[in-house]
């Protein structure tokens, strides 16, 4: 095969590909500013009447703070649980180290349909009520092993020789992680946030279990939604701010492992693969 | 200032346990719980007798033409079609991406991961907006007089064809990620030695390329097989009656015509489909969070 065919032809197929992947993300676009009532071809014209809608319908609105507040309290709980498997992990000896390993992965394979209905048996048999924390540390959960794959191999990274010239100095363990240690991992935490709390925010299955009726989270709102067309166009609009803010954060972080990129190039050319391989990765 | 030995060499390790222990109290617990409701020894029911009982599994398990054992085999057989559908479209992108796009590969590798980013749910209800029967391709297909008005391609959404569409469509970024960190670690040299050694293009394609990047297929094609075994949300959203997956039966013994403990023999089987399948694919996950070996106990 001529090499220079078999390139153009896979520069066609990534193009397509690409195309294929952002188009329901662009027809969502579309459809948050069109002025028809459904949506449907062809395009009635410009419009912000929905979002206005949307941002009215305070409904939605309160699904939405609803999900932001137990996006943000699981992904501190998984990223401060995070933080300390990752130390335990990290540590010279590890009682019980494959147990450990396979508990804190096990989040990652258990089907989210089976974990739902799971926690739903467990709260009726400590005869609790469905409520809004119990989604969040549902979520907390399954958001955990994301954490650890972020912080841990951030940790490993660090020169562990600056954490004992601390101690050497004089600092407690616990000094020692917070003046050192911390401080260089709070990329890796940031990462490990955002990667969480995307994961909580767009949950539905546990959260259809467990949501108190009458608070819906926002996901659940948004599959109720989709079958009603008098707010269809609304939960378009919101979704439409919802993956642009995905997307810039997206951005963003690539952004910044290019900065990063060029900084570590700039201090020791012979690490930059690793360095790069790595920030891909936890981003 | 002296540092205890035991602290060193064993303290710290100790940090792991309380976040195991959280998943043992979020995660194994409600599964033991869902193991003890398969057979019989809770119920949801207050009142209820519970007893060791296997009728359940034995319905489920050799119940002549039992409808969930039948679904389960359909929706497997569906979730490796789409596996394999996924497996063999991500390839090409993570060849283009290491081999071809050398320069531009991370940035290029993003922007097929970027949709992955963004809200599962959403994109399936685009999906819905786009196949639904007065939906996007519909309303075109009538707007430009390629078939008449209101006369709708019913193929299109709830049916098999919509829920394995959408299923192809979520995993395809994340099935090229793991191909691309198996490429990008290649050694190109072997690549070099077999064209020196006159090997065409495609021959040291598919003598040296090919079979080094099988780990990271099999990957791929697990990390799409074993979300896909439990999933329930694409069906609820753009599947039919027909195009139901084993998850939504699970769903729905737990919601509408609850059977809890009908509902755990179904969410138990797919528990330990997983685990089956993470026995026999697990060591090609690079999930590793032992230390690496260099440094030694």
């Amino acid at each position: 095969m001529n090499s220079r065919l078999g390139s153009s032809l896979l520069w066609v197929y990534f193009v397509f590909m690409v195309a294929f992947l952002f188009l329901p993300l662009v027809i969502l676009v579309l459809f948050a500013f069109n002025s028809g009532m459904t949506p449907t071809l062809p395009i009635q014209g410009f419009t912000t009447k929905w979002f206005t809608d949307a941002f009215s319908n305070t409904d939605l609105t309160s699904a939405l703070v609803r999900s932001a507040a137990i996006g943000i309290l699981a992904s501190v709980v998984a990223t401060a649980l995070g933080i300390m498997a990752a130390i335990g992990l990290n540590a010279k000896r590890v009682p019980g180290e494959p147990v450990a390993i396979g508990a804190l992965l096990l989040p990652l394979v258990v089907p989210y349909i089976s974990l739902a209905v799971g926690m739903l048996i467990l709260l009726q048999a400590l005869k609790f009520k469905n409520a809004l924390w119990e989604i969040a540390l549902g979520h907390a959960v399954i958001a955990l092993p994301f954490a650890l794959l972020v912080i841990l191999p951030r940790l490993r990274s660090l020169d562990g020789s600056l954490n004992e010239a601390a101690r050497d100095l004089g600092a407690s363990d616990f000094a020692a992680f917070r003046l050192v240690t911390f401080p260089l991992l709070l990329p890796a935490l940031l990462s490990s946030f955002i990667i969480c709390f995307s994961t909580s925010f767009d949950e539905f299955a546990i959260a259809s279990f467990l949501y108190p009726s009458g608070q819906p989270t926002y996901p659940v709102f948004l599959y109720g939604g989709a079958r009603s067309p008098a707010i269809l166009p609304q939960l378009i609009a919101i979704g439409t701010l919802v993956i642009v803010i995905s997307l810039l954060i997206v951005g963003l972080s690539e952004l910044g492992r290019r900065w990063a990129e060029r900084r570590i190039e700039g201090r020791n050319k012979a690490n930059v693969d690793v360095s790069t391989n790595d920030t891909l990765v936890t981003t | 200032m002296s540092r205890s030995t035991s602290r060193r060499f064993g303290g710290q390790g100790l940090w792991a346990w309380p976040p195991v222990a959280f998943v043992l109290v979020l995660v194994v617990v409600p599964l033991v719980y869902i193991a003890l409701f398969s057979v019989g020894l809770r119920s949801n029911i207050p009142g209820t007798k519970t007893a060791f009982d296997l009728s359940n599994w034995k319905d489920f398990l050799f119940g002549e033409n039992n409808p969930f054992r039948n679904l389960f085999w359909h929706s497997l057989l569906i979730t490796v079609l789409v596996s394999v559908a996924v497996t063999i479209a991500a390839y090409p992108l993570a060849y283009f991406l290491s081999f071809v796009a050398r320069k531009n590969r991370y940035t290029l590798l993003l922007l097929v991961l970027a949709p992955f980013f963004t809200s599962f749910l959403l994109r399936v209800i685009a999906w819905q907006i786009i196949l639904n029967e007065n939906g996007v391709v519909n309303s075109f297909l009538w707007w430009a007089h390629l078939r008449p008005q209101g006369d709708s391609v019913t193929w299109l959404i709830y049916s098999n064809f919509s829920v394995a569409l959408v299923l192809f469509y979520s995993w395809i970024p994340f099935v090229a990620l793991p191909m691309f960190v198996v490429m990008e670690n290649m050694d190109r040299r072997l690549l070099e030695a077999a064209e020196d050694l006159g090997a065409s293009r495609l021959t040291s394609f598919l003598k040296v390329t090919l079979p080094l990047s099988i780990p990271g297929i099999i990957a791929g094609f697990v990390f799409v097989l074993i979300p896909t075994t439990g999933e329930f949300i694409t069906p609820l959203l753009v599947g039919g009656p027909e195009s139901q997956l084993f998850g939504n039966q699970i769903q729905s013994f737990f919601s509408d015509s609850p059977d809890w403990n009908y509902g755990s023999v179904l969410a138990m089987t797919l528990i330990l489909l997983v685990l089956i399948l993470m026995l026999v694919f697990g060591r090609f996950l690079s999930a590793d969070l032992r230390r690496p070996s260099t440094e030694g106990a």
